[in-house]
C-alpha cells in the first residue's frame, strides 16, 4: 500500500511538468477546462482595467435617472440613487476577485505548511494540530467567518483574514496526507541518513512534491470563497459602502420594498460565472494534475 | 459495535469542548466594543468612566476572562445559554422560537436533495455519456455555482413581478398555522434542496459508477441478475454510504447558507436572529447562536458516523 502511494506519488511531479510547463498539452487534453480558466482570466483582467473600460463613475449619482431600467445609456439599468450597474458590477469585481485570490492564498498556504510540518512530524504534535482541524472544521465556513468579520469590523483585510481561517484546514488536511505519504520514501530516508536537517528535509525534499496539490486547492476554493465573501457583503458585513461589491449590490437590492430585476439579475449572474470559471478550470487542473484528489477537496 | 459506538462518542467531548473555547475566543478575546456600538459612540463618551463600570458589571464584562468563560459554561450547562445582553431574555428563547422554522427548512431541503439528486445521478452513471447524462451534468454543474441567497431573490423578485404574491413575513410555527408556515419555509427550503442536490447527484454519479465496475456485480450480471435488481439490491446499497457521508458534511453547507437565504427571502428563522443580533453587537446572542450550528453539525455527523458503522462492518472493525 505504502509502496504504491509512493510510486503514484512520484508521477505527481512528473505531471506538473508535463502540464503545468505545457500550456498547449493542457488545452488539447481539457479544452472545455480551459475555455473557462480563459473565462477566468477575462474577469480577472476586467477587475484590473475597470477604471479604462467602466463607461461612467460608479460611485456618481443621478437622481433624474434612478432606478431605470436597462438602456442605450447604461447596458444594465441604474440602482436606486441612480448609480450605473454595469460600471459597479465591473468595480465589484476588483473586490471580489481580490478578497477571493488573497483569502484562498493566505489561507491554504497557511494551512499547507501546517499540514506539511503536521504530516512530517508525526506523533504527538500531528495528533494535536488534527484535533484542531477538526474544531475548526466543525463551525460552518460561512457562519465562522461571519463571527470573525463581526468582531474584527468589516474592513477588506479583516474580511480576507476571516475567510482565510475557514479555509486553512483544507490545505492542512489534504497536504497533510501527502506529507505522510512522501516521507517515507527512499529519497527522503536517504536525506535524513547524509544528516540533513528536519527543515531542510521539509522545505527540499516535501514540499516540492506538496506543489500540485496546492495549485488544485488554491483553484478549487476560490469559487466557494467568492460565495462566502458575497454572502457576506450580502448580509451587510462586507467592505463598506458605498464601495461597490457584488454581495453588497444584491443586498442593498433586497432592502428595497419592491426589488428590480436588473438589480438582482447583474450582479448574480457575474458571481455564478466567476464561481463557474474557477469550478470548471480548477476540476480540469485537478483532473490533469492529480485525478486521485477527486472528492477529497471540498 | 458497542465498543465502536463508545469510542465515537467520547471522541465528540473533545471536540465540543475544544468550539466552546474557539467561539468564545473569537468573540471576546478580540477586539471590538458592544457597548459603542449599541448605544452609539456620541453616548458613551458622555459617560463618565464609573458609570461605564457599571454598565459593564451588568453586563459581566468587568470579571477576568477565564470567569467569563466559566459563567458562560455554566449558562449552557443551566440551559438557559445566557442572555441577551441587551434585551435581557434567555437566549433559549430565542432558540425555541427561530430554531422550528429553521429545522423546518433544513430537513425539507435535505429531503428534497435526496429525492432530486439520486435519481438523477443514478441515471447518469447508468447510463454515461448519454444526452440524459450531459443534460444533467450541466445542470449539476450549474447549480454547484449558484449561490442560494441570489436564488432566493430571483424567485422573490419573479414572484411579486409575475404573481404580485409576497410570502407573509411573520413568525408562524407550523402547529400554529400550517400554511402560513408552508409558505414562509417552501421557498427556503427549494433553493437550500436544490443546492444541496447538485452535490448528492454529482457524488451519486461518480460512486455508483465506481461500484458498477466492482467485480461482485459483474459477477450479479453474469449469473443473470436482471439488471434492474444487480443495481437496487448490488450496487446501491456500497454506492450511497459516501452519498451519505456527503450529505452530512453538507448540513455545514445548509447551516452557512440558510443565513444568508433566510435573509433573502425575509424568513424569521435562526439565520435571520443571528443576522439581527449581529447588528446589535450583541455577542452573547451571536456566541450561543454560532455555538448552538456547531452542536447540531457535530452532533448529525456523529451520528452519521454510527450509522456508517452499523451499515458497513469494514468501518467498525477496523
Amino acid at each position: 500500500m505504502a509502496v504504491e502511494s509512493v510510486a503514484a506519488r512520484g508521477s505527481v511531479s512528473s505531471n506538473v511538468h508535463r502540464y503545468g510547463g505545457n500550456l498547449r498539452g493542457f488545452v488539447r487534453r481539457s479544452p472545455f477546462a480551459a475555455i473557462w480558466g480563459l473565462v477566468g482570466l477575462i474577469l480577472i483582467l476586467m477587475a484590473v482595467g475597470a477604471p479604462i473600460i467602466t463607461p461612467n463613475d460608479p460611485l456618481k449619482t443621478n437622481f433624474t435617472k434612478m432606478s431605470a431600467p436597462p438602456d442605450s445609456e447604461s447596458y444594465f439599468g441604474t440602482d436606486q440613487i441612480g448609480r450605473d450597474l454595469l460600471s459597479r458590477i465591473l468595480y465589484g469585481a476588483r473586490i471580489s476577485l481580490f478578497v477571493a485570490l488573497a483569502s484562498v492564498l493566505l489561507g491554504t498556504t497557511i494551512g499547507g505548511v501546517w499540514g506539511l510540518v503536521s504530516g512530517y512530524l508525526g506523533g504527538l504534535t500531528d495528533m494535536i494540530s488534527q484535533r484542531f482541524v477538526e474544531i475548526i472544521m466543525a463551525l460552518p465556513g460561512l457562519i465562522l467567518a461571519f463571527a470573525l468579520v463581526l468582531v474584527m469590523g468589516a474592513g477588506m483585510w479583516t474580511i480576507i483574514i476571516a475567510i482565510a481561517v475557514t479555509r486553512v484546514p483544507f490545505g492542512a488536511r489534504i497536504i497533510r496526507s501527502v506529507a505522510l505519504s512522501v516521507k517515507e520514501t527512499a529519497y527522503v530516508e536517504a536525506a535524513r541518513g547524509i544528516g540533513a536537517s528536519q527543515v531542510r528535509i521539509m522545505a527540499r525534499h516535501v514540499a516540492p512534491q506538496c506543489v500540485a496539490p496546492f495549485l488544485i486547492l488554491f483553484t478549487v476554493h476560490l469559487g466557494t470563497v467568492i460565495v462566502i465573501e458575497a454572502s457576506l457583503s450580502f448580509l451587510g458585513l462586507g467592505v463598506s459602502p458605498p464601495t461597490p461589491t457584488w454581495g453588497g449590490m444584491l443586498g442593498e437590492a433586497s432592502a428595497l420594498l419592491y426589488p428590480f430585476w436588473w438589480h438582482v439579475v447583474f450582479p448574480g449572474v457575474f458571481i455564478t460565472v466567476t464561481v463557474l470559471a474557477f469550478n470548471l478550470f480548477g476540476d480540469g487542473l485537478r483532473d490533469a494534475l492529480d485525478p486521485r484528489l477527486r472528492g477529497t477537496l471540498e | 459495535m458497542r465498543t465502536y459506538v463508545l469510542k465515537r462518542l467520547l471522541y465528540a467531548i473533545p471536540t465540543i469542548f475544544g468550539i466552546t473555547v474557539l467561539i468564545f475566543g473569537i468573540m471576546r478575546i478580540l477586539p471590538g466594543d458592544p457597548l459603542g456600538a449599541y448605544y452609539g459612540i456620541e453616548t458613551i463618551i458622555q459617560w463618565t468612566p464609573e458609570q461605564k463600570a457599571a454598565i459593564l458589571r451588568d453586563l459581566g464584562l468587568d470579571k477576568p476572562i477565564a470567569v467569563q468563560y466559566a459563567v458562560w459554561i455554566k449558562d449552557i450547562a443551566s440551559g438557559k445559554l445566557g442572555e441577551s445582553f441587551f434585551r435581557g431574555d434567555p437566549i433559549i428563547n430565542i432558540l425555541a422560537q427561530r430554531g422550528p422554522i429553521s429545522a423546518q427548512i433544513g430537513i425539507i431541503s435535505v429531503a428534497i436533495s435526496w429525492i432530486i439528486g439520486l435519481p438523477v445521478g443514478i441515471i447518469s452513471a447508468v447510463r454515461p455519456n448519454s444526452i440524459w447524462d450531459m443534460f444533467t451534468s450541466f445542470f449539476t454543474v450549474l447549480f454547484l455555482a449558484i449561490p442560494g441567497f441570489w436564488l432566493g431573490l430571483l424567485v422573490v423578485v419573479a414572484c411579486i413581478s409575475w404573481f404580485q404574491y409576497k410570502a407573509p413575513i411573520v413568525s408562524v410555527q407550523f402547529w400554529e398555522d400550517p400554511w402560513t408556515n408552508f409558505q414562509i419555509i417552501v421557498g427556503p427550503a427549494i433553493v437550500l434542496g436544490l443546492g444541496q442536490a447538485a452535490f448528492i447527484a454529482r457524488m451519486a454519479r461518480s460512486s455508483l459508477f465506481e461500484v458498477l465496475r466492482e467485480d461482485y456485480v459483474r459477477t450479479s450480471r453474469a449469473k443473470g441478475l436482471i439488471e434492474r435488481l444487480v443495481i437496487a439490491r448490488h450496487a446501491m446499497p456500497n454506492a450511497l454510504l459516501p452519498v451519505l457521508t456527503l450529505s452530512g458534511v453538507l448540513l455545514g453547507f445548509v447551516m452557512g447558507g440558510s443565513v444568508a437565504v433566510e435573509q433573502a427571502f425575509t424568513v424569521p428563522g435562526l439565520g435571520k436572529a443571528l443576522v439581527v443580533a449581529a447588528i446589535d453587537r450583541d455577542f452573547n446572542v451571536v456566541q450561543n447562536i454560532v455555538l448552538f450550528y456547531a452542536i447540531i453539525f457535530v452532533m448529525v455527523n456523529l451520528l452519521i458516523d454510527l450509522l456508517y458503522g452499523w451499515l458497513d462492518p469494514r468501518i467498525r472493525l477496523n
